[in-house]
């Protein structure tokens, strides 16, 4: 058979037998084994479980689990609270103050913790229950939270960039930096449109100046700091050459685990267990998916699918911004049903060879990529934010945080167009800091 | 939707054989949970040594990728309990109680026969290593049984526990894909 018709073949399976309600990970398993059984014979299956535990067999993997510790640990204290509050308590000059610092604390949780419903509920816990109290709409107060989590992902460390990093053999240390500017671009969409939205409700007077003495923002600083330095001491780590991304991520995670232990007195051993239990159900989860993903990209090179359709698309005399549209959309609906894990892994080892051969740059693309799945974050029907959402605010109903979520999805589109115009924005940092790209 | 069920566990009833696989695979999560800290430290220490006292480091960097790889395979059954692999269940929240029921003893069915598969390899994986004795081509040259033992053995026992999902759900202990509700 044709590899391409195959492709297709294998596309419409895969749509079919992960829509059953199997689990991802099982799903590209029992697609992968089937068409390796029909097409290379009952001898190919002998080599599943060398290539499942090779896929795994890599490094740099270990930052997963590491980042993931890292947040669950902080996520586990009211860090996150800490860190709104000690955000808004110094920006008393800026309007709106709440929400700023609520969107501002969820750059800084994404700054530490690499996955999205992780910023969300670690903020949103917290930031909800205030917003409302103080005045502000429902939908913002929900939205904000939503979107901001989604920035998880996309700010450095991110777990889905290092996934794409190990798919694509791209430098996770560039594609971190990468994600830094549209980052900040995005947050600052989304404080744009809370502060408007806010306004525009009529609810003017919440956004007025509340003031602090110089005591009250000192006192809550020994409970932020040590984040901070966290941070920064990771950033250095990373970029000073000092350390490879698994094993600074190794060091984030213990200092993290120690931090919540001795200023959160996170002492109990059913505390700890719990961050613990929570790391390896979201690590395990993750890794299975990559291990199953390679599974599932080795079926398609082995029947020549994924050259196939690199082909095909070459010979499409196409202007190279329909193709990246069409891309966009492509990843989009994906986005809309998979975790963005899922759909990196099975997308970029076939996207990337195109996008490079259109003339892009695979780190732009990977940002690009990204906010592509911060959408599907945010909208219906997978939207895992809104359901966390919907988990710590139980009475705001799932339609309030859907309406309140969608100006901000408006958002990362426009962040999207402004990438396509500016792909500086992605790329000038890490070309700056690492030396530009081969 | 790809959900996250953060506070689900499989439920057992009074069925011994639920309670004894829910038993190996909280025990089985134990050991993954307790492999990634202990690679935590592992790797801590590892900079420790290569940073601070300048000495070239070993064995340490192959021993934490097995231990993550398998935490992996280990923590599957466990994961499997806790509901913690995604899937898409758009289409057995709309289908009615009983072609939900149907969708998941065929989708639980599937999983049982790819991991049998998967298990019968990974057995064959891990005795190709044991029985000539190999060892990976690096300086701490581990005998690579060892680390393949995960494979088999995190395999059946996630095997185990989507049987064990089979049976509650066949007994009605456990609701269709963990969906409350009717439609």
């Amino acid at each position: 058979m044709d590899p391409l018709t195959l492709g297709g073949i294998v596309a419409i399976a895969t749509v079919f037998v992960l829509f059953s309600g199997i689990s991802v990970a099982t799903g590209l398993l029992v697609v992968s084994a089937v068409f390796l059984l029909i097409f290379d014979g009952l001898r190919s299956l002998e080599l599943l479980p060398e290539i499942l535990f090779g896929k795994l067999d890599n490094f740099a993997l270990l930052s997963i689990p590491m980042f993931i510790i890292m947040g669950a640990s902080i996520a586990s204290t009211r860090a996150g609270a800490d860190l709104y509050e000690a955000l808004e308590r110094w920006l008393t000059r800026v309007p709106g103050g709440l929400v700023v610092s609520n969107l501002g604390a969820c750059a800084l949780f994404a700054a530490m913790s690499g996955s999205s419903p992780a910023t969300c509920a670690a903020i949103g816990k917290m930031g909800i229950p205030e917003m409302r109290k103080r005045g502000y709409p429902d939908g913002v107060a929900a939205g904000s939270i939503a979107a901001g989590g989604t920035l998880g992902i996309l700010i450095p460390p991110s777990v889905t960039m290092i996934v794409y990093g190990i798919a694509t053999e791209t430098s996770i240390g560039r594609l971190f930096l990468a994600g830094v500017f549209p980052g900040l671009l995005l947050v600052g969409l989304f404080m744009i449109w809370s502060l408007y939205s806010t306004w525009r409700h009529g609810s003017a007077e919440v956004l007025a100046k509340r003031s602090y003495t110089w005591r009250q923002r000192f006192e809550i600083m020994p409970r932020v700091l040590p984040f901070l330095l966290i941070i920064l001491g990771v950033l250095y780590a990373m970029y000073g050459g000092v350390a490879t991304p698994s094993e600074t991520a190794a060091v984030g995670a213990l200092l993290c685990l120690l931090i919540a232990m001795i200023i959160y007195r996170l002492w109990s051993p059913a505390a700890l267990w719990t961050v613990l239990r929570d790391s390896t159900r979201e690590s395990v989860m993750i890794l299975f998916i990559i291990a199953a993903a390679g599974v599932f990209s080795y079926m398609l090179s082995s029947l020549f699918i994924t050259q196939a359709i690199a082909e095909w698309i070459g010979t499409l005399d196409v202007n190279r911004w329909v193709l990246m549209g069409v891309i966009n959309i492509f990843l989009l609906v994906a986005g809309f049903f998979l975790p963005p894990v899922a759909v990196i892994l099975m997308a970029a080892p076939i996207l990337l060879p195109i996008i490079i051969a259109a003339g892009f740059d695979p780190y732009w693309f990977a940002v690009v990529l990204t906010i592509n799945m911060e959408i599907g974050l945010i909208s219906p029907p997978v939207g895992l934010n809104l359901y966390v959402i919907n988990g710590i605010a139980p009475d705001i109903s799932l339609k309030t945080i859907l309406s309140g979520s969608i100006p901000y999805v408006a958002c990362m589109v426009i962040a999207i167009i402004l990438l396509c115009f500016f792909p500086e924005i992605a790329v000038w940092l890490p070309n700056a800091v690492m030396g530009a790209a081969i | 939707m790809a959900t996250l069920n953060t506070n689900s566990v499989a439920q057992t009833g009074n069925n011994p054989f639920l309670k004894v696989v829910a038993a190996l695979s909280n025990l089985s999560g134990w050991i993954a949970a307790s492999f990634i800290l202990l690679a935590v430290c592992v790797t801590c220490q590892m900079i420790f040594v290569r940073f601070v006292l300048n000495q070239s480091t070993i064995w340490q960097t192959e021993f934490v990728v097995y231990l993550m790889i398998a935490a992996t395979l280990l923590g599957l059954p466990y994961v499997q309990r806790l509901r913690g692999h995604v899937n898409v269940d758009l289409l057995p929240i709309m289908l009615p109680q009983a072609a939900r029921k149907t969708l998941a003893v065929i989708t639980l069915l599937l999983g049982i026969v790819m991991m049998g598969i998967m298990v019968f390899y990974g057995f064959e994986f891990w005795y190709e290593a044991w029985s000539r004795n190999w060892r990976s081509d690096t300086v701490w040259g581990v005998r690579l049984w060892i680390p393949y033992l995960a494979m088999p053995v995190g395999l059946i026992l996630y095997m185990l526990q989507l049987i064990a999902d089979l049976v509650a759900l066949l007994q009605g202990i456990e609701k269709p894909f963990g969906i409350e509700g009717e439609t």
